[in-house]
């Protein structure tokens, strides 16, 4: 059982990561909360859904239309919602209360468009049930392994390998002397909260292939945990998101197994606490500047 | 030369301000006697029309809609007249909101609908004598502990379990002598189910219980507790949860390789368990009092007006919503209340409630009403090729 139990913490880890990663990337370089990120996610699960409903096709491209249009909708989120604020000076609560006001508007208009119920992707998307003996798993699960690592993968390279990726920690360790380097600041953060909307949206349709529960309101719980990870990993640390993620993942699911499920949130924030207390920075800390 | 005022003509002035007050008075006493004549019967609705809950709220606002199309004149009464409030599902909100209707014209308080939210206005409306009807809330013992104000519309989930039970085993071709219950611990009815009205009835029927396993209102994952249940190998699945957590809970059982026969609570009466649940929940069984492939002629024209003016199958919420709109009319005009006299008007809207015997509803049939709740005889169903059908 204990096997079985910890790769269904590897399944639920692995999407948690993926959401805490969008929250380290904006913090680590705008040092700010973006509250509307569990709503992003939910729209890149809709995205999925629709890619698969209304265009009849795989898994595969509902990953990509999820990508796509939680990219742009972070960008939209960008210019609509922080960009304005940001231009009139030091503000730390404007932004952030922008964000949570976008993020409602954003629930609102996906219930009107979509309905309070929760949707569900069809039902061969359920995938083969391998029994292993000691583990059962689906092809669906191995997939949604697979695209959170892979994703998480190429975001290191990215952030590692690429001339953007340099742009983006550069600006990640003061965002006036990258400026001063001659590095376009409006153009990076616009492509963070690109890359960390996209990376929510892939999470969002890996979270609905998995377990079926596409709706307005899945961002809410996500939201939360992605930041409780955020603050384990080490704020603004994409490794720490990652290691984070699925450290959180297993230990919820582990307590819903040994103890009772009303302890998993408990768990979680527990777990902030206990990190927090031994390494106020996190498990991780240092920043995206970290990657070199 | 100063300017002088010209004499005011007072007795002229006098004469045209009486003639105005009586015309005023004669007037006034006009509108009046036509509003008499035919005075508007209030009642205050409250549903979940946004929230986590929503989805119950949109389909009873379109059950209202339906229900006020029809039967919105009272005849000699005027015209029903609703006041409808949205609580989002939240108790702190539903408080608000049966305060701020006992205050007002209302004859009677229709809602709130989920027992938890029932929980705590339900004494409200008894301190401010208020009739208060929920047609949702199943938690045994809300309406009861509530007298003489409170009653509900469904059915107790007391009154369902037993009949349900005794089909369920019966329709097993292998013997269930254990079950794993899986409980949603955050819903206030499913909790209650889970850890008092199953395991009562379930021990009638010499069933042993495992383990009681929880998970909460909202989740999406629940691999961890079904590995659980996957442990102890038990012969049936009980389920108490709303429909959306019960329909994952199953996707999840038959992902992880268990076939076991699963029979469910009354939350569960929704046909997005089956949209959702898929062949995961091919052969679960539930009890109700209405479902939406009843070929009673009446249960069905209206299923069928629903699902074409609004896109989608009508669930228990709506029924429940629609019925006891009809009953609250129903007490209107039989005990001739006419909104003219509020608290004489809901001492004999509580007294009809309180008295209702063998009473016809469009939709559930019979009612009578016990201690505050509601009494019909449930059916016990099957969830077979895509669709709740009586289990044979």
């Amino acid at each position: 059982m204990l096997l079985q139990q910890l790769t269904n913490g590897l399944m639920l880890g692995s999407t948690y990561a993926l959401v805490a990663i969008g929250y380290s990337l904006i913090f680590g370089v705008l040092r700010l909360l973006h509250l509307a990120h569990g709503e992003v996610f939910m729209v890149g699960a809709f995205a999925g859904l629709i890619v698969v409903l209304w265009f009849s096709l795989g898994p595969f491209a509902a990953v990509f239309g999820g990508l796509v249009v939680a990219g742009i909708l972070g960008i939209i989120l960008e210019l609509v919602a922080f960009r304005p604020i940001r231009r009139r000076g030091d503000n730390y609560l404007a932004p952030i209360v922008s964000s949570v006001g976008a993020g409602l508007v954003l629930q609102e208009v996906m219930t009107k468009l979509f309905g309070a119920e929760q949707q569900g992707f069809p039902r061969q998307f359920a995938g083969a049930v391998y029994d292993l003996g000691i583990i059962s798993i689906t092809s669906t699960q191995i997939f949604i392994i697979v695209v959170a690592f892979a994703s998480m993968i190429a975001l290191h390279l990215f952030v590692t390998r690429s001339r953007l990726g340099v742009a983006i920690r550069a600006t990640s360790e003061n965002l006036e002397i990258a400026s001063i380097l001659g590095i376009n600041v409006d153009f990076v953060i616009m492509l963070t909260f690109a890359i960390a909307s996209a990376l929510g949206g892939i999470a969002g349709v890996l979270v609905g292939l998995n377990f079926n529960a596409v709706s307005p309101f899945m961002g809410i719980d996500m939201a939360t945990k992605g930041m409780a990870i955020m603050l384990i990993g080490g704020l603004g640390s994409i490794y720490g998101a990652m290691a984070g993620g699925l450290l959180l993942g297993v230990g919820e699911v582990l307590s819903v197994a040994y103890l009772a499920s009303s302890y998993r949130d408990a768990f979680a924030f527990g777990l902030m606490i206990i990190v927090l207390l031994l390494r106020p920075r996190g498990l991780f800390a240092t920043g995206i500047g970290e990657a070199r | 030369m100063a300017y002088v005022n010209p004499p005011r003509p007072r007795r002229h002035a006098r004469a045209a301000m009486l003639t105005l007050c009586a015309g005023a008075c004669a007037a006034a006493a006009m509108i009046s006697m036509t509003e008499l004549a035919h005075a508007d019967v209030s009642l205050g609705v409250l549903i979940p029309s946004s929230g986590k809950g929503a989805a119950y709220g949109i389909q009873q606002q379109n059950a209202i809609d339906m229900f006020m199309e029809k039967y919105s004149d009272l005849g000699a009464a005027g015209k029903l007249k609703l006041d409808i409030y949205d609580t989002r599902g939240e108790n702190p909100e539903a408080i608000n909101l049966t305060r701020k209707l006992m205050g007002g014209d209302v004859v009677a308080i229709v809602g709130p609908q989920f027992s938890g939210e029932a929980e705590v206005s339900f004494p409200l409306a008894v301190r401010g004598e208020v009739p208060i009807v929920t047609p949702m809330a199943a938690k045994p013992g809300i309406a009861n502990a509530n007298q003489p104000w409170a009653f509900r519309y469904a059915l107790t989930s007391e009154n369902v379990y037993g009949p349900l039970l005794d089909a369920w085993v019966k329709h097993q071709s292998k013997p269930i002598k254990t079950v794993v219950v899986l409980m949603d611990g955050k819903d206030a009815v499913s909790a209650n189910d889970g850890k008092n009205v199953f395991p009562s009835v379930l021990k009638a029927h010499g069933l042993q219980i495992l383990d009681t396993i929880t998970f909460q209102t909202g989740d999406i994952d629940y691999s961890a507790q079904v590995t659980r249940a996957k442990a102890l190998n038990p012969d049936g699945i009980v389920i108490s949860a709303l429909y959306n957590e019960a329909a994952h809970v199953a996707v999840e059982l038959r992902k992880q390789g268990m076939t076991q026969p699963i029979v469910a609570g009354v939350g569960i009466n929704h046909p997005k368990f089956i949209e959702l649940g898929g062949d995961a929940v091919e052969g679960a069984m539930a009890g109700f009092d209405f479902f939406v492939d009843d070929p009673k002629p009446a249960v069905a024209s209206w299923a069928a007006d629903f699902e074409k003016r609004f896109k989608a199958q009508p669930s228990n919420a709506a029924a429940e919503m629609y019925d006891t709109l009809y009953l609250m009319r129903d007490c209107i005009i039989s005990t001739g209340i006419t909104g003219k006299d509020i608290a004489a008007d809901r001492v004999k809207m509580r007294d009809c409630w309180a008295n209702m015997k063998n009473k016809s509803a469009p939709l559930m049939g019979t009612t009578s009403i016990e201690k505050g709740d509601a009494v019909r005889s449930p059916v016990v169903l099957e969830v077979k090729g895509g669709r709740f059908s009586v289990a044979q």
